[in-house]
Order: structure tokens, then sequence, then C-alpha cells
């Protein structure tokens, strides 16, 4: 047991000699849901952090669960996390059925849309059309599509740069609602948007 | 023989055209700089600008006031305080399965992460190489500290 102890105490009297190399922290996840989780490996040990401000340190080529004040931590990071941009944000919006026009809800969730991209000094933009199982396959590929350009056509009149703007259809493929084929589904008729 | 000359000519050709699209894809977006930050790319340094898109293997730089914000094309964020140095070594990305792998070499400095599609689609695939450690990501949120005198 002795054999044991005083290679892990020589250790650890070793880190704390030699200055730090670098530090790793997780952070509360910046919109709600728990925190992140890193693994640290240092090629001798793994260190993995899952819990808020969990911290480890390298000190002479090894790593190790430290502590560290939730104060400095805010105080090493502030500048970097400071230059953070605004980040990224999912939208959806829905269809009538067989239809490439928004249902009157949707209409006035895209000014939601529209100011979360104009709060942006910069913008890039993704639209995604899909269809519910209703219809055959290339009609739905076809109309996922004019959804999602649909879309961007709302976007471009608005002003908005063309160049920014991306577009796809994926038909009646990654369903939102699973279900059989020809079943009409009002959540699967949509356009899923991100904006970055 | 001919044949054999038009062939090995014809695959070269392809290979060249597929290494050169890949690279010369933009891979993130500068979205954000305050004080001095640089780009480096190929030998050439070049001052950031917001707008301006990034490409693998290029390295962002920040200045003793700088700071600088950039989205990748899977919604990865990165976001660097002054006096850092970060790599992107490697950066591969599939829109429609949403799975790819990505390297970044952190050489100094400070930086927050916000993990985007690669991490999440695709367990241990998101890396941050620094001079003593890897870091595997698993999501979301974190920052990293490198010291310059190692």
């Amino acid at each position: 047991m002795m054999r044991r102890t005083i290679p892990a105490l020589a250790s650890i009297v070793l880190l704390a000699g030699c200055p730090r190399q670098a530090l790793f922290v997780v952070l509360p996840n910046a919109e709600g849901g728990g925190a992140g989780a890193i693994t640290v490996e240092d090629g001798k040990t793994a260190t993995i952090l899952d819990q808020p401000y969990a911290t480890a340190e390298s000190r002479a080529g090894s790593s190790a669960p430290v502590e560290e004040s939730r104060g400095n931590i805010s105080v090493i990071f502030r500048s970097a996390i400071a230059a953070q941009p605004i980040l990224p944000h999912h939208f959806r919006l829905y269809f009538i059925l067989g239809s490439d026009e928004l249902t009157p809800q949707s209409k006035a969730a895209y000014h939601a849309v529209f100011d979360d991209i104009k709060q942006r000094p910069v913008y890039e933009i993704e639209v995604i059309g899909f269809t519910d199982t209703l219809g055959d396959l290339p009609s739905n590929q076809a109309l996922s599509l004019r959804r999602a350009a649909a879309i961007r056509d709302t976007l471009l009149r608005d002003g908005l740069d063309p160049q920014a703007i991306s577009i796809a259809g994926r038909g009646e493929h990654d369903l939102l609602v699973p279900t059989a084929d020809q079943t009409p589904e009002p959540r699967n008729r949509r356009v899923e948007i991100t904006v970055r | 023989m001919r044949l054999a000359l038009w062939l090995a000519a014809a695959v070269l050709t392809a290979t060249a055209g597929v290494s050169w699209a890949a690279e010369t894809l933009p891979i993130a977006q500068i979205k954000k700089v305050t004080g001095q930050a640089a780009v480096l790319r190929s030998g050439d340094r070049r001052p950031a600008r917001v707008g301006d898109m990034l490409f693998v293997k290029d390295v962002i730089e920040t200045g003793p006031d700088g700071g600088i914000g950039i989205i990748f094309i899977d919604n990865t964020v990165f976001s660097a305080g002054p006096s850092s140095q970060i790599a992107l070594d490697e950066f591969q990305f599939d829109s429609n399965d949403f799975r790819g792998a990505m390297l970044a070499d952190m050489r100094q400095g400070t930086l927050a992460v916000v993990s985007g599609d690669i991490a999440r689609s695709t367990p241990g695939a998101m890396k941050l190489r620094t001079p003593t450690a890897i870091l595997g990501v698993r999501g979301t949120t974190f920052a990293v500290q490198v010291y310059g005198d190692h």
C-alpha cells in the first residue's frame, strides 16, 4: 500500500512545483441544458470534466483536476467570452398542406427569424425544406425545395444578401415526426432555418 | 501504353481537382473583431475583418488587446481573447448528415468554445490540441487557456 502512495505523493509535489501550462474549464451551457463535457488526454491519463466549472490543469506535461474559483475563471476568460459572437440560432416554420405558403402562425413567426438576422453584423442563413409523407417521393422532393426557395425569396424581398443564403430540399426524408407513408403531418411540412 | 498514360494523367487531374475544391471551401466566417486580430494564410498575415471567410490551415491570431469570434459551418463557435494563436488544422463537414471531424491547434492564449454539429453527431470527432494535452469534446461550452512560456 505504501509503495503505491509514495510515487503518487511525489508526483503531486512535482506537479505543484512547475508553472501551470494550460487550464481547461467546462462552462455552463450557453443557452440552458446543463454543462459541457470534455476529456483532457495528456498521453498518460484522461481526465473527464463534465460539471459546470469543473477544471483541470497541465503542469510538466501531466494534467489533473484542480479547484479554481468562479471568480478566477471569469477573470481569466473575460476577454475570450466578450469576443463571442451572437450564437447560431435555429428556427422552424410550417406550411399549408401541399403548398409553399406558410401557415398563418408561421407567417407571424417569420418576423422573429428576420429580427434575429438583422441583429448580426454579418450573417449566413441555411434553409432546408421538408414535406410530410403524403404524395410520391419526386413531387415531395420538388415541394421541399420550393418551400426553401419561398423562404429565400421572402428574405431577399426583405433586403437580405443573396450570397449569404443557401437552400436545400430533403423531400420526405428526415421527418421531424416519424409517420407511416401517405400520412399528412403538419409538423413535417416545414423548413428548418439556421442563422449564424 | 498511350491509354495507360492518359488514364494516369486523368486520375492525377481528377485528384488535384478534388483536393483543390476541398481546400478552397470556407470552413468558418469571422463574426466579431476587437482590437488587433489577424489571419495567417500560406505565410501571409492579413488583418482580420468581420465577414472574412476562413479556410483549413488558416491561423487566427490576436494582439495584446485583441479578440476574435468566428463561427464554423457546423455552427461551432470559437472566441479568443488577447495574445492568442489558434491554427485551424483539420476540418471536414457534411451538411447532409452533420457528420465530420475537426482539429484545432491552440498554441497560446484564451479560447471559449461552444461546440456545434460535429461534436453532437460524431462523438470524439472534435479535438482541440494544446502543447500539453489533447481535448476530446463531447459538448458544448468550455474554455481553454494555454500559457505562452511553456
